[in-house]
């Protein structure tokens, strides 16, 4: 074919050129179909200098955190989930450590919850996972079961670290009978947030540690008004989430004296009448009482205490920053007791080494690291979660904004969030009747949809 | 009857010059087609006869899978979801495209910037799309349930309630397709010779008798066509509901491709998830050769 060269072919030629162009970038930019949308952010450290005498000096006891490591020069990469933000504080972390250990550099990645996971495994499969990541406490067992993780006892043992160090409960989270497979890095709890405004205008006494379930039902109703007389509730007394059992069934199951696992982990008692009471409650802070809005309003629109529409809400301590940000004036308070007393969850979160790790020796290091002071006070300061480490827990964390004396007391009555392998599918089959016959609409009692569910959960279990 | 000489060029090649470029030219898409196409997809029929939960060696366990697809409920009530969602939003959106691409093919002035402004959901975000839509959805204080309160309809949860979720869902999707539907239609109708539609009018058929025995037999290829498109995708409809149906979808809204994620992807049942995607495989294949199969019928090529 032959081109012809008229008065517009180099107006076309660059037309042609631009509208290739054109084409290349919004193909770069396309939205795939959804799960591959992961934001991996990889920097190498900066320059030593900035972050090392200041970690160095501020580090209680530096005796097991800096214990030198003597292997060769090694690279090694460190993938956790969170805000895209995090890196930054992640950042700050990987420097610090790369300070006292100049011979290895950690290469921190980020992604968003669903993607991290999708990453992780088919990395794994192709034999090319991190070789330190973040474990969700509940998902643990499936992934030591499959025999990916690396066993740390050999470790420990051979340096004589202290486990006693971190929260008793977090360690024993990644601890099997024949290994320790991760070291706790942090830590989340549930707790009961307040708007001291909203209180100080009711001429209500803030919550504390008197409280009760008939005390939460009686200020709840207190301060759920209907403000501009349409009708429709515009404040509601507390707010608080129904789709996962950590914010936050479990606590009540447990402050009702039921449980959700037996004693050997292998069949749910959730058909007890306790656990079922537990449950009951909640539905009946929704359906009867009404202090709690149905969780399709708020589904949408986001957290309603951050909006300024609910008095009080319970809910994890990884929402401590944004409430914070949100600028309402925050109180925090120990959940309300039950008929068999106090109790919350915790879920701590690990740091793993994986099996096929080509450094092992220099991911103990980091792993060790992330549980030490040094790190544990950095990672504090994103009053996010709540630090593993029992000293910085108990000095500078209690003391770091008021409130924080209250989560790291509730350590005392906090049970685990259940951990066993094939979590999620019970997880999913289960908040599938809760949230359908239960919370989104009183169709079922608890006792009833509990009923109806726990012999498939025991056949799953069963299964595994 | 002499047998004929396969016709060789100059190097004797029977493939011939101009072939051998051709083969050139096509062997990256072939190659890419062969190893990152046909490959995993026979891989996937080996998965799908085993138990694999991407971390351990996969087990044989022969078809035991597909046997407990069939009495899974779950997946019974994917595939409920996902043949409501096509029987639904296929004809529905064709016949709005069809209605809005006849609108549309005009000469007025800015017909161009109308056309654009149809066209750009479809270049949108569905992530983008999804979120403005839950605004509208959203039970609280959301456009659709404002507009509704007009007329003194009480506020619904559209994205809440088991019998109207999938609805909204499904119009959402509607509106999202729309555009390319009617690219193609616009394309179809302004292939329609005119002299045809004037020699209607003269022999005195209303506007309507022209449309149905001129402008539509004649889109008939444009209607096969966006309709097979729009089976294929429908059945596979994945982003709306993992993004409109948060935090999870339930039994009123999982499809089946949203199953197979689950399945694989946070259940560790890979080997499961290849069986179900086979299915799913199987029955638009099927679905696919009915539909050419009618093409004699019904579609009238110039």
């Amino acid at each position: 074919m032959n081109s012809e060269r008229t008065g517009g072919g180099i107006t076309r030629r660059l037309l042609a050129l631009g509208a290739t162009a054109a084409m290349i970038v919004s193909a770069c930019g396309s939205a795939t179909t959804s799960p591959s949308g992961s934001t991996a952010a990889s920097i190498s450290p900066t320059s030593a200098a900035s972050e090392a005498p200041s970690a160095a000096s501020t580090a209680p006891s530096a005796a097991a955190s800096d214990a030198g490591y003597t292997g060769p020069e090694a690279t090694i990469s460190y993938s956790i989930w969170g805000d895209p933000a995090e890196i930054k504080s992640q950042q700050a972390v990987v420097d610090a450590f790369h300070a006292a250990n100049p011979k290895i550099t950690v290469k921190p990645t980020v992604s968003d919850w669903d993607t991290y996971w999708e990453k992780l495994k088919g990395s794994i499969a192709g034999g090319a996972a991190p070789d330190v990541f973040a474990m969700d406490g509940p998902l643990f067992p499936d992934f030591q079961s499959r025999d990916v993780l690396l066993d740390l006892k050999p470790y420990i043992d051979k340096e004589g670290y202290d486990l006693g160090q971190l929260a008793d409960a977090a360690v024993a989270d990644f601890t099997t009978a024949d290994g320790q497979y991760g070291l706790p890095r942090d830590l989340n709890v549930v707790t009961l947030y307040y708007n001291k405004k909203l209180f100080d205008e009711a001429k209500i006494p803030y919550p504390d540690g008197t409280w009760d379930w008939a005390k939460l039902v009686e200020v709840g109703k207190q301060l759920t008004k209907d403000t501009n007389g349409d009708g429709k509730t515009d404040q509601w007394g507390l707010y608080t989430e129904t789709s996962d059992m950590e914010n936050y069934w479990s606590s009540l199951v447990w402050q009702n004296g039921g449980d959700i696992m037996a004693p050997d982990g292998k069949t749910t008692v959730l058909g007890t009448d306790e656990a079922a009471g537990g449950i009951q409650f909640l539905q009946d802070l929704i359906w009867k009482d009404k202090i709690v809005p149905d969780p399709a309003l708020f589904a949408e629109t986001g957290d309603a205490f951050e909006q300024g529409k609910a008095a009080m809400e319970i809910n994890g301590t990884w929402l401590v920053p944004t409430h914070e940000a949100a600028g309402i004036d925050l109180g925090i308070a120990p959940l309300p007791k039950g008929p068999a007393g106090l109790a919350t969850s915790i879920n701590p979160t690990g740091a793993v080494v994986f099996k096929g790790s080509k450094n092992p020796e220099a991911a103990w290091a980091f792993v060790k690291y992330l549980s030490s002071p040094a790190a544990q006070t950095k990672l504090m300061e994103l009053k996010a979660s709540l630090p593993a480490n029992k000293e910085v827990l108990a000095g500078p964390y209690a003391s770091s904004f008021v409130g924080a004396k209250v989560l790291a007391d509730s350590l005392a009555y906090a049970h685990l969030k259940p951990s066993f392998k094939g979590f999620e599918e019970f997880a999913s089959i289960l908040q599938e009747e809760l949230n359908t016959n239960v919370f989104l609409a009183p169709n079922k009692t608890a006792k009833e949809a509990l009923a109806s569910v726990v012999p498939q959960l025991n056949s799953l279990l069963a299964g595994q | 009857m002499t047998s004929l000489r396969r016709p060789t060029t100059r190097q004797g090649s029977p493939l011939g010059h101009e072939g051998r470029w051709a083969l050139l030219f096509l062997a990256p898409t072939l190659i890419g087609l062969a190893v990152l196409s046909a490959g995993p997809i026979l891989a996937t029929l080996a998965i799908s006869l085993t138990k694999w939960d991407l971390l351990t060696a996969p087990q044989f366990v022969g078809l035991d899978n597909f046997a407990a697809l069939m009495s899974d409920d779950r997946f019974l009530k994917a595939m409920r979801n996902t043949i409501f969602y096509t029987v639904v939003s296929v004809p529905l959106g064709m016949a709005i495209a069809l209605g809005l691409a006849m609108a549309l093919n005009q000469t007025i002035r800015g017909i161009a910037f109308i056309r654009t402004a149809y066209f750009l959901p479809v270049v949108t975000s569905t992530i983008a799309i999804a979120l403005v839509w839950q605004w509208i959805y959203s039970s609280d204080a959301g456009l659709l349930n404002q507009a509704i309160g007009l007329f003194g309809i009480p506020s619904q949860r559209w994205l809440s309630d088991p019998v109207l979720v999938m609805p909204s869902i499904v119009a959402m999707s509607i509106w999202q397709g729309l555009g390319i539907n009617v690219i193609i239609f616009l394309a179809g109708l302004q292939a329609i010779p005119t002299e045809l539609l004037d020699a209607a009018s003269v022999d005195g058929a209303g506007r309507w008798a022209r449309t149905r025995h001129i402008t539509l037999p004649l889109l008939t290829p444009s209607i096969f066509f966006t309709g097979i498109l729009s089976l294929i995708g429908s059945f596979q409809v994945f982003d709306q509901i993992y993004v409109l149906a948060r935090p999870k979808p339930t039994e009123a809204t999982i499809t089946i491709v949203y199953f197979i994620y689950e399945n694989g992807f946070k259940f560790f049942k890979m080997g499961y998830a290849t069986a179900a995607s086979w299915i799913l495989f199987i029955i638009v294949a099927a679905l696919t050769a009915v539909y050419f199969r009618s093409q004699d019928r019904w579609v009238h090529y110039q």
